[in-house]
């Protein structure tokens, strides 16, 4: 079957080849599908030092992706672990150095987590995203918070901004979704331009799934013969969800704008569990709330000198108990507060050459309360402050150099930690350019390694990543026949006192060592390209391969030394083609395919036949259409995904939803 | 035009690489044993590694200790319709009459099983942890008892072993670990390893008659081991140090922080979680015996067995990799070790169980490889590939010479031994006993090939076959042998009492491709004799090329790998020694030798090759 889809999609691409010779005059037709609602952003991405992967706009909201998790799949160089469904827990992983060491940033200012850092991005609905970048190493503008260069790799994760024509002042946006396991999911959102330059976004969204979906698992004997094949229902995987976002834009002047964001998401989910011999139901729950408030104020004097100002309360609640009776009862509250707050300066002092200084401060708390035994509350509460310096030198367009440091201070003495980038374009006409990094960084332990019951070890020091990357990237544009973005990249990591859990002393008392080495060397591939074909079709493909080889050094003498980290695929990469086509009203139809392959990986340490995790790959498919009429704008999308309704984990355990389906009913105004 | 290409070529490219990766069906493979040691005991040694919490990688292993293999996850190979395998935390296994039970914590069940470890029932209990066993009863503790109370008391169940059924259960204290019965009492420790800082600290004692609480012995934070010695003692541990409970002189304590104990005649073995050594006691006067066993360089000493020969102890290493098992003897020396599944955490001796792999009365072969399991014997005769196919490196010696020819020829590896001159052999055998059917049995690969163009002439260096039966069920390959006759068998040319000696000083290099010595490296001896029957030779010059007379069937070697009935073996050829047919209904053993006596300048000596091997009568 699989190699029947394959023949098909070879097909199509020679299909493209023949196509894209073609001769046609589709250049008014490219410019109205590139300006769709969104807003172009002026970024020319040729001319950074640091090339991000970039999902957005229509490209976004064409993908078969419900959350930010789903979508990240398309980027080379991440593995993202999810635990299934709807309400499963997906944290994502760039380039094998631990989720830990990526941070999210949720328009400018990082989602934090100090309680067990990592961000579960199924929790990020699409639905108000205008735009999601992946920067290895770091944003490529030196205008940035001192925090933003602390990080390995960083997931920018824009909101809608409001976009008004000349005569239009109020937007409307109304959505619903319906879909397997009980998926019902609407939206709705307001732009409203308040006075000309000040605009307020709204946008709320619910979602409820009760998770019953249906797994799998089957086994057979070597001649064939079905050992167990056994199919029942996912249990206890329901979620309940409620979204609500505020944002104020000002842009006053030129040079200057505010911003207020204010985000509340609360829900409650069953936490279905591992599956295992005897077991098919688990009881644990899991109510959250998360509350945050951010702002940002940034202005331009003597067309030199650029101030930005960020600051950040957030307020997250945790409740978790388990009812499952034959269990550890367990009945846990924590509440974790964070103030943030951030100064950045940038001063050009030659059109070439431009300077940045930033401090940031923040200052978490974590409160836990252990309801089942009336323990005290406990409170554990840090201060973090970073301080940054960066340049950036750009030498006649040829050669561009971005050189950082980061004094990082939570706790122990301060660290410091170098990133210098390169970007060498040879060929001033020609779209090619050689990019190269080196940047080392941090990851500080959490507050639960720190101080989780019996666990924590408060003599924890921050675990190190030393990356270095080597990239070819190479654009190219005709506008009437197509536009192709390819690029290769090589890099070598070395994470460093790895923060893993060890058994202390005898029955089972872990306790959080800086104990292990892993050395990666990948290789990114990828390949963007749209091509203009006669009677205003456009056939878009996104490539993506990623190979990685994330080994444990950590000691010669352990049985896995030199073996693949666990849940790295050696192989991974993705395929997308959409198909799309406008009519001469604007009426707008596409066809989206996707394909996503993660390879052979192991499920821990040591690379044996038990711990060995078959590949996954999966196909989905999307139909969208959407209608203009007036100023109205009407769209539906249906979506099937897992096509083949391959039975695969992701995490071993956990197994993942078969084929399923959502529609999707979209007004605009 | 040109980059259109160079995409399609690089999605070729992964197109490539998923088909060559591609998911498979999942195969539940039989386990194959690892030759761990030559040694010969009795019986076997079943290893529960416990897994950790929600990897269902519970693994029940057996250690084969009268052919010295170790076969991992044992459970899994004999119950492969068993879904999701053994479970989720195995903690406990003990034989008790003609069952095994283990109990998989986690997974909140007791798993019976018969001796050889294949499912017979499973008994539903919460939290389950720990066994005891009197007359026609099993008592089973469990962290949680039938109805969940803010106390979080745990329970000891009451389990008929004839029905396999709860008859009665009684409320202990906080989360109940190991017990023992000691006349018409049980004993329980009461862990309270729930509560942080503030265990229980308590053994229940509970009248058999009533099935009630009758007591609570206070003794010492968290205890969690409980063992009986010879003289009615009761060995607990706690986290501060060993109690014993006396009932004639009164209770005493040993300043030992003790995470196991094995009590094996008068001596206490004692497992100490400070200094990480193994430490022995006598349960007489507790004193401290001298005991030679050093365990200091153990990550995680763990499960600990005390037998009349032997000890057994675990090292659970990280406790998310492999650990391993050892074994002493109480001089200190250690015998062997072998790697084990995650976190070896309880041991199991068996005795008299060594027949678990030698059992061709079963019936049912779906689970059985078609292919090579074993090789017991390879004992080539002097020739150009010796030393070279399988290679001989520094320190090899027999046993690890058939284990090469194992991974040569084993499990459709593909690759090729030679056997060398004339009687040199090779003995191995399948994970089963192949069935005398109707038709060919067996099929036995080379690498003969016929002439281009002359199908009666190729390359054909023909070996004889013999059988065995395990008649003394020992395992090993030492019982009478029946030649399959061939078509040269009646052949008055055919020598039947034919024999050659080799010596190492008849070792001069002969073939100018091949220079190294011919005679087996790994042989201590200087000479060796071999017997058998020799075939009249079938050589011819044809053409210029040396070549022979393909024979007409029975010979290995002889004929193309494609033409299976060439190559294939009936069991009902069988004769005996003086040439009579026998009936074999099965067999176990396969011997193959090398039976011509040539060698030509050009092409060297005739040595029969061999690629594997094929039970026909197991679908593949």
């Amino acid at each position: 079957m699989t190699k029947k889809i394959f023949f098909i999609l070879c097909s199509a691409l020679c299909a493209i080849s023949v196509f894209a010779q073609s001769d046609t005059d589709l250049d008014s037709l490219y410019r109205r599908f590139q300006i769709e609602e969104v807003e172009v952003t002026a970024r020319a991405l040729e001319k950074d030092v640091i090339q991000p992967q970039t999902l957005k706009g229509p490209e976004l909201q064409r993908l078969n992706a419900l959350s930010v998790a789903d979508a990240l799949r398309y980027f080379s160089g991440v593995q993202i672990k999810d635990y299934g469904g709807v309400g499963g827990i997906k944290t994502i992983n760039v380039r094998s150095m631990g989720s830990q060491h990526t941070a999210v940033y949720y328009n400018g200012i990082q989602l934090g987590n100090a309680q067990n850092g990592q961000v579960d991005l199924g929790r990020y609905s699409l639905d108000n995203m205008e735009e999601i970048q992946l920067f290895n190493g770091q944003k490529s503008d030196i205008f940035q918070s001192a925090r933003e260069f602390g990080s390995a790799g960083n997931i920018y994760l824009t909101t809608r901004k409001p976009y008004f024509k000349p005569d239009e002042h109020v937007h409307v946006r109304g959505k619903m979704r319906f879909g397997s396991f009980a998926l019902a999911n609407p939206n709705v959102g307001v732009d409203v331009k308040l006075k000309e330059d000040l605009s307020l976004t709204l946008d709320a969204e619910y979602v409820y799934s009760d998770g019953k979906y249906p797994f799998r698992y089957r086994r057979v004997l070597p001649n064939g013969e079905t050992a167990y094949d056994t199919t029942a229902v996912r249990q206890n995987g329901d979620v309940n969800a409620v979204r609500a976002e505020l944002g104020l834009h000002h842009y006053y002047r030129t040079t200057g704008f505010w911003r207020l964001h204010a985000y509340n998401y609360y829900s409650e989910r069953g936490v279905p569990g591992a599956i295992v011999n005897n077991v098919w139901r688990n009881g644990e729950r899991l109510w959250d709330r998360n509350t945050f408030i951010q702002g940002q104020w940034q202005d331009e004097w003597f067309g030199r000198w650029s101030t930005r100002l960020l600051f950040k309360y957030a307020n997250d609640f945790t409740h978790y108990k388990n009812y499952d009776t034959r269990l550890l009862p367990s009945d846990n509250k924590y509440v974790q507060q964070e103030a943030y707050l951030s100064f950045a300066n940038k001063i050009r002092l030659y059109n070439w050459w431009d300077l940045s200084v930033a401090y940031d401060y923040q200052y978490n708390i974590l409160d836990r309360e252990n309801l089942l035994l009336n323990a005290p509350k406990e409170r554990f509460d840090r201060h973090s402050h970073w301080l940054s310096a960066a340049t950036a030198f750009n030498i006649k367009d040829y050669l561009r150099i971005q050189a950082s440091v980061l004094m990082t201070s939570i706790v122990n003495s301060p660290k410091f930690t170098p990133g210098i980038f390169f970007s060498f374009r040879p060929y001033p006409l020609i779209d090619l350019s050689i990019n190269a990094f080196y940047k080392q960084s941090y990851r500080y332990p959490t507050f639960n390694d720190l101080y989780y019951t019996d666990l924590g070890n408060a003599n924890l020091r921050p675990e190190l990543a030393r990356q270095h990357s080597v990239e070819l990237a190479y654009k190219t544009t005709n506008t009437r026949r197509f536009e192709i973005a390819t690029s290769i990249s090589y890099y070598y990591n070395r994470v460093t006192d790895k923060i893993i859990a060890y058994p202390k002393g005898q029955q089972f008392r872990w306790t959080m060592l800086n104990l292990g080495t892993v050395k990666i060397n990948g290789v990114d591939a990828k390949a963007d390209a749209s091509f203009y074909l006669p009677l205003r079709f456009v056939l878009r493909t996104r490539l993506n391969y990623t190979y990685q080889r994330a080994i444990d050094v950590t000691n010669p003498n352990d049985t896995y030394y030199g073996h693949q980290i666990p849940y790295i695929p050696w192989h991974s990469g993705s395929v997308v083609l959409g198909l799309d086509w406008k009519s001469n009203r604007g009426d707008h139809y596409g066809l989206n395919y996707s394909f996503i392959y993660v390879g052979e990986r192991y499920s821990q340490q040591e690379n044996t036949i038990f711990n060995h995790v078959q590949p996954w790959y999966t196909h989905d498919l999307s139909l969208y259409a959407e209608w203009g009429i007036k100023r109205w704008w009407l769209k539906a999308n249906m979506e099937i995904n897992n096509l083949l309704g391959q039975d695969y984990e992701v995490i071993r355990n956990y197994p993942m939803p078969k084929q399923n389906v959502r529609c999707t009913l979209a007004v605009r105004y | 035009m040109h980059i259109s290409r160079k995409i399609l070529d690089f999605l070729l490219c992964i197109l490539s690489l998923c088909l060559f990766s591609c998911r498979g069906d999942e195969v539940i493979y039989p386990t194959i044993g690892t030759h761990v040691t030559d040694e010969v005991r009795e019986g076997g040694l079943y290893v529960l590694c416990e897994g950790n919490m929600g990897a269902n990688k519970a693994r029940l292993d057996y250690m084969n200790l009268y052919t010295g293999e170790y076969y991992a996850n044992w459970y899994g190979s004999q119950n492969p319709t068993q879904m999701k395998e053994l479970g989720d935390v195995g903690n406990d296994i003990q034989q008790y009459g003609s069952k095994l039970y283990a109990v998989i914590n986690c997974s909140h069940k007791v798993e019976v099983m018969d001796l050889k470890a294949r499912h017979i029932a499973k008994i539903d209990l919460p939290n389950c942890r720990y066994m005891a066993f009197k007359g026609d009863k099993m008592y089973v503790s469990a962290y949680v008892g039938s109805v969940a109370d803010p106390q979080m008391l745990g329970s000891v169940y009451e389990i008929d072993t004839a029905s396999l059924t709860v008859k009665r259960e009684v409320k202990v204290g906080h989360q109940p670990d190991e017990l023992c019965v000691l006349g018409d009492k049980l004993y329980v420790v009461n862990s309270g390893g729930y509560i942080l800082n503030q265990h229980d600290s308590t053994v229940s004692v509970i009248d058999l008659n009533t099935f009630t609480e009758i007591e609570k012995i206070t003794i010492g934070s968290n205890p969690q081991r409980i063992r009986p010695d010879a003289e009615g003692k009761l060995w607990v541990s706690t986290d501060d140090c060993l109690v014993i409970l006396d009932f004639c002189k009164g209770n005493q304590r040993l300043n030992v922080k003790a995470s196991n104990i094995s009590i094996i005649g008068s001596t206490a073995y004692v497992i100490d979680k400070d200094s990480h050594k193994l430490r022995a006691f006598s349960t007489i006067d507790l004193t401290e015996l001298e005991q030679p066993i050093d365990i200091t360089s153990f990550e995680h000493p763990y499960a600990l067995l005390a037998t009349n020969e032997t000890l057994y102890i675990t090292d659970a290493k990280n406790y998310v990799s492999s650990g391993v098992l050892y074994c002493y003897s109480y001089d200190g020396k250690e015998h062997w070790h072998t790697y084990t599944g995650d976190i070896p955490g309880h041991l199991c001796r068996i005795n008299g169980a060594y027949e678990l792999h030698s059992d061709s009365t079963k019936k049912d072969t779906t689970n059985y490889s078609p292919y090579i399991a074993k090789v017991y014997e390879y004992r080539p005769a002097m020739g150009q590939f010796v030393n070279e196919l399988p290679k001989y490196e520094e320190g090899d010696d027999e046993a690890s010479m058939c284990r090469k020819c194992e991974q040569a020829i084993s499990h459709n590896a593909g690759g090729m031994i030679s056997l060398g001159g004339w009687g040199g052999y090779i003995t191995f055998g399948f994970d089963h006993a192949v069935q005398n059917r109707e038709g060919r049995d067996i099929q036995i690969l080379g690498n003969a090939y016929l002439m281009a163009g002359n199908e009666l002439y190729g390359s054909s260096e023909p070996g004889i076959v013999l059988v065995s039966r395990d008649e003394n069920q020992n395992g090993l390959p030492d019982d009478r042998w029946y030649e399959l006759k061939g078509c040269l068998y009646d052949d008055p040319k055919t020598l039947h009492n034919y024999s050659r000696t080799y010596t190492r000083e008849a070792d001069t290099l002969q073939n100018p491709f091949h220079k190294h010595p011919y005679y087996p490296l790994w042989l201590n001896e200087d000479q060796y004799t071999l017997k058998g029957a020799l075939l009249p030779s079938q050589t011819e010059i044809i053409n210029g090329q040396i070549v022979q007379r393909i024979l007409d069937f029975g010979y290995v070697d002889n004929k193309p790998n494609k033409d299976i009935e060439g190559t294939s073996f009936d069991l009902s050829w069988a004769v005996d020694e003086e040439g009579k047919p026998v009936t074999l209904s099965a067999i176990d053993f396969v011997r193959v030798y090398t039976a011509v006596d040539e060698s030509y300048d050009l092409i060297g000596e005739l040595s029969t090759e061999i690629t594997g091997a094929i039970d026909l009568n197991i679908n593949n």
